[in-house]
């Protein structure tokens, strides 16, 4: 057993720190109130090699390991969800698969750049049928000579609007159940593909996200990640990595949530003394501290899984599960701490409290966990 | 092109000192980082490299656990480190510290232009190391400077003191220490964290150095300062507010 | 007995440390000995103040700045053996205190804030770790050594027809002259307003009745050295100043080493951003605002009648 990051991973979650104590926090109550995305911010983060640490060097990437990655969207999302999660989604499944499932060719053209920061990834897999229920989908892809032809609709694309490289997923052969969809790499600029409506959002409201309509889309054989029929296992290992990434960012929502308590419950005095000295809002900053320490620890062991090249599906589920549910709960608790205060816009917990919920649904709902994990354990 | 030494110190992080029962200080929690100020020393002997070419020798007193510190400081710019480590070296006079680094650089470090430290330590902040290094190895000081440069064996330095600027020269070798407005310091890159483990390290243990001699002060106590505040009031009638004044007078707050 | 040495920089560092050098000296007996330039200029008030000597130091050639004086102190020193030797915690003083106790091979205490005689020995607090702490220390040898914090110990008050010895200190027969040379000095320019650097920020709270009353506290604030800052509803509601001046939660944060908040209440949104200053005052005409619960000093007095007061008394 050894419960210590490395060195390494101690400095880089530090400097992280360091970076959204400068560039994140001063903006982030503006960027959720104006559902904006922070291009100098990505810029930023491109710059020092934030956006693909666990991406080898050979391919641009920094080359460290799948843990400090989930370090720095821990950290990022602890000052703001919403640049926490466009990392994650950008690095855990974007090029994520991509190296994984990628030819040589394919991770020249599209690794490269995604890893080095100039290109911002997306996973273009659900659909208004289909949201758990991922063979409900609809859209397809016709080989026609030299090109797919995908048509079709898709809906909640995290980075939609604001992506370069889309990784799309349709029916090659929907005869073919669970082994009849594949995985496209599409550039941003593509005809036939483009982002629909915005969507405004109660929470992660500078994460951009839209339908991505796709008419007649003619993309390249050459950018078919994988095999044909792939797709949907593809998909499965984006979620383990992307998973665990939502699991860190409920694990930073969490840590903003217990600071803003701790802070607010020491300077607030009613009764006579700091409400940190009433028991009800002690109790509730300790189960905070366990449970985040909890949450934690599993979203470690997950990444640790992971960089051990051991299975971490279940894990991964557990993680996200466990610190998402948590983070909804502590967030909850957090504006209630802070009271009328916490209510009012300006206040992080309120943000934080909005943001929190969406780690319950998206990547797999709740639900969703739980079918993994008892799937896995009554195997 | 020129060969420049930074001294730089891992500190206590002092956001995570906690106040014990009895008016000591809670150490239990706490957490290390790079001395603020020596960042600004790092980034000023960088950004000359950077400018005039050359290397940057960084060089630190502490603990063996001050090795995450060693790294800390390689990811921010400098070529190499010379770390003197020993269990020993905690909580060391800066006249021993001082003894333990003109050493160093006598004997270890080679010859060099220039030396630059922070205005002082983040944890302690006596301000000695600089000024006292500067007199063991003999060579010029120019404390608390906002701007240098390096042009043909010559430091021009531009340093600030009460109500007034100066610009200096001095003939290298010399020694600098710098004000934090000197620059911005960079955060560093992952990619820099990776490669700061890679440079070369010069580990010296106690053996490689001379004598110190022993502590010129003795720390008697280290309490907690005040930290929750018990407002003293005041009356509005003017002797009051001539009584508020001078109690701000006697804090050191008033300038 | 003892033998306390003062050097001196300016005029008000030097009649405080005149006055820690008497409380010291009275304690135990002996002399006081200031060392000043060559001119000797103010040399006179020194006696009324408690200097029992003056030492003039030698000229220094054009272009060399007060630390070339460093040889011809620590040497004077070796010989002489003073028991306390005292510096104010100016920049000047802060370079050349250790750079002397390095020749003198002693300890020093550095921006002292607090001294007392301990059993015959010199006890010394001094700040540490950001102010968060107090550490106390000891000499464990001679001469003991301080900078000594501005406006830490009040200045003596003087006393007619005392008199002081006076002698020049030689320049050294060999010495090696320093190379530092000054090839320019200008006054310093008053920065432009950034509150994060500011070392006292005076902060306008929603007592202030219009826009106008605003002078009153930008008055205090220039009194102070300070830069004004104010409370959210001023900037965001009644826009009297910018964005960039609102401390707080959604605001900047400052760290001065006083604050203080005019007609602010002290709501913990707006505090949050002026806990790291070192002191905390505040004027309120409401004896239970909360923010007298966070000050360390607070005037409990109508803003309109406190702060024309305070202007006067700051004047003086």
């Amino acid at each position: 057993m050894d419960f210590k990051l490395t060195e390494e991973q101690e400095l880089i979650k530090k400097n992280m720190r360091e970076f959204c104590e400068k560039y994140v926090d001063p903006i982030a109550a503006e960027i959720d109130e104006n559902s904006r995305h922070p291009a100098e911010v990505f810029q930023k983060l491109a710059e020092g090699d934030w956006m693909g640490i666990p991406i080898p060097a050979q391919y641009g990437g920094s080359g460290a390991d799948y843990l400090t990655h989930i370090c720095a969207v821990e950290e990022l999302a602890r000052s703001c969800a919403s640049t926490g999660f466009t990392v994650s989604i950008h690095v855990g499944i974007a090029s994520m698969l991509i190296l994984l499932f990628g030819n040589e060719e394919q991770k020249k053209t599209f690794l490269v750049p995604l890893a080095k920061g100039e290109k911002l990834g997306a996973f273009v897999l659900t659909e208004p049928g289909a949201g758990t229920d991922v063979m409900a989908a609809t859209t397809t892809a016709v080989l026609d000579g030299d090109h797919y032809v995908i048509n079709g609709t898709k809906t909640f694309t995290s980075n939609g609007p604001t992506g370069d490289t889309y990784l799309v997923f349709a029916w090659t052969d929907k005869a073919a159940g669970r082994k009849g969809m594949s995985a496209f790499i599409v550039p941003r600029g593509t005809p036939g593909m483009t982002a629909g409506n915005h969507f405004a959002k109660m929470g992660l409201r500078s994460s951009q996200t839209s339908e991505m309509l796709f008419k007649d889309c003619r993309v390249p054989k050459a950018n078919l990640l994988g095999k044909e029929g792939n797709g949907l296992a593809m998909a499965m290992t984006g979620f383990d990595h992307g998973r665990t990434g939502i699991a860190a960012q409920a694990v930073g929502i969490i840590q903003a949530a217990l600071e803003e308590s701790v802070r607010y419950a020491k300077e607030r005095v009613q009764f006579g003394q700091p409400i940190a000295r009433h028991q009800a809002i002690a109790w509730m900053i300790a189960d905070m501290a366990t449970d985040l320490n909890a949450a934690r620890f599993l979203t470690y062991h997950a990444a640790w899984l992971k960089d051990q090249g051991q299975p971490f599906s279940k894990e991964a589920s557990m993680a996200k599960l466990f610190a998402s549910e948590k983070a909804m709960h502590h967030t909850i608790k957090a504006v209630q701490i802070q009271g009328g205060y916490g209510y009012c816009k300006g206040a992080k917990v309120e943000r934080l409290m909005r943001d929190a919920k969406i780690t319950e649904i998206y990547e797999g709902t709740s639900e969703a966990q739980r079918m993994v994990i008892s799937g896995n354990v009554l195997r | 092109m020129p060969h420049i030494v930074v001294c730089f110190k891992w500190v206590i992080d002092e956001t995570y000192l906690r106040r014990a029962p009895g008016g000591g200080l809670d150490f239990s929690s706490v957490d290390y980082k790079l001395s603020d100020y020596d960042r600004n020393a790092i980034e000023e002997a960088v950004r000359i490299r950077t400018a005039l070419g050359g290397t940057v020798t960084g060089i630190t007193v502490g603990p063996p656990e001050a090795a995450k510190g060693v790294k800390d400081a390689l990811s921010r710019g400098m070529d190499a480190g010379v770390f003197i480590a020993d269990p020993a070296f905690v909580d060391l006079d800066p006249s021993q510290t001082v003894s333990l680094i003109a050493q160093a650089v006598r004997n270890h470090v080679g010859p060099f232009d220039l030396i630059i430290c922070g205005e002082g330590s983040g944890d302690l902040y006596a301000q000695q190391v600089g000024p006292r290094l500067a007199e063991a190895l003999g060579i010029d000081c120019v404390a608390f400077a906002t701007q240098i440069s390096l042009e043909g064996g010559t430091l021009t330095a531009q340093r600030r003191l009460e109500g007034v600027i100066e610009v200096v020269t001095a003939p290298l070798p010399a020694l600098v220490t710098v004000l934090p407005e000197i620059n911005t310091p960079r955060i560093p890159g992952v990619k820099d964290t990776l490669m700061a483990g890679k440079k070369p390290v010069r580990t010296l243990a106690k053996g490689d150095l001379g004598a110190t001699g022993g502590p010129r002060l003795q720390t008697l106590a280290v309490r907690a300062a005040a930290m929750e505040r018990a407002c003293e009031k005041f009356g509005v009638e003017e002797a009051e507010v001539i009584r508020f004044v001078d109690a701000l007078k006697k804090r050191g707050v008033l300038a | 007995m003892a033998v306390l040495w003062i050097f001196s920089e300016t005029t008000a560092s030097t009649k405080e440390l005149l006055g820690l050098g008497r409380e010291l000296i009275s304690a135990v007996g002996g002399s006081i000995t200031v060392l000043m330039g060559p001119d000797g200029e103010g040399r006179e008030e020194w006696a009324a103040y408690g200097a029992d000597e003056i030492i003039l130091l030698p000229p220094l050639a054009d272009g060399l700045a007060m630390e070339a004086h460093i040889p011809v102190i620590a040497a004077a020193a070796a010989e002489e053996k003073p028991d306390i030797i005292l510096l104010p915690a100016t920049a000047r003083g802060r370079e050349m205190a250790p750079r002397l106790a390095q020749r003198l091979d002693t300890g020093l205490c550095s921006n002292c804030v607090a001294v007392r005689w301990s059993g015959g020995d010199i006890e010394m607090d001094r700040v540490v770790y950001g102010g968060a702490a107090i550490q106390t220390v000891k000499f464990l040898t001679r001469p003991v050594m301080a900078t000594v914090a501005p406006k830490t110990f009040s200045p003596p008050v003087p006393e007619e027809g005392r008199s002081a010895r006076l002698r020049e200190l030689p320049p050294l027969a060999a010495g090696t002259v320093p190379g530092v040379r000054i090839v320019e000095k200008r006054e310093k320019r008053r920065l432009a307003r950034d509150l994060t650097q500011a070392k006292v920020v005076v902060a306008a709270g929603r007592g202030l009745e219009k826009k106008e009353d605003l002078a009153l506290v930008e008055e205090v604030a220039s009194l102070v050295g300070g830069e004004v800052g104010c409370t959210r509803p001023l900037s965001e509601e009644l826009h009297w100043l910018p964005t960039e001046l609102c401390i707080g939660l959604s605001g900047v944060s400052v760290k001065p080493d006083l604050y203080i908040g005019v007609g602010v209440s002290g709501q913990v949104q707006h505090m949050t951003g002026v806990r790291g200053a070192k002191v905390i005052a505040a004027v309120n005409r409401d004896e239970n605002a909360p923010i007298f619960a966070q000050a360390d000093l607070g005037i409990v007095g109508d803003l309109y009648e406190a702060l024309p007061k305070l202007i006067t008394a700051l004047k003086k």
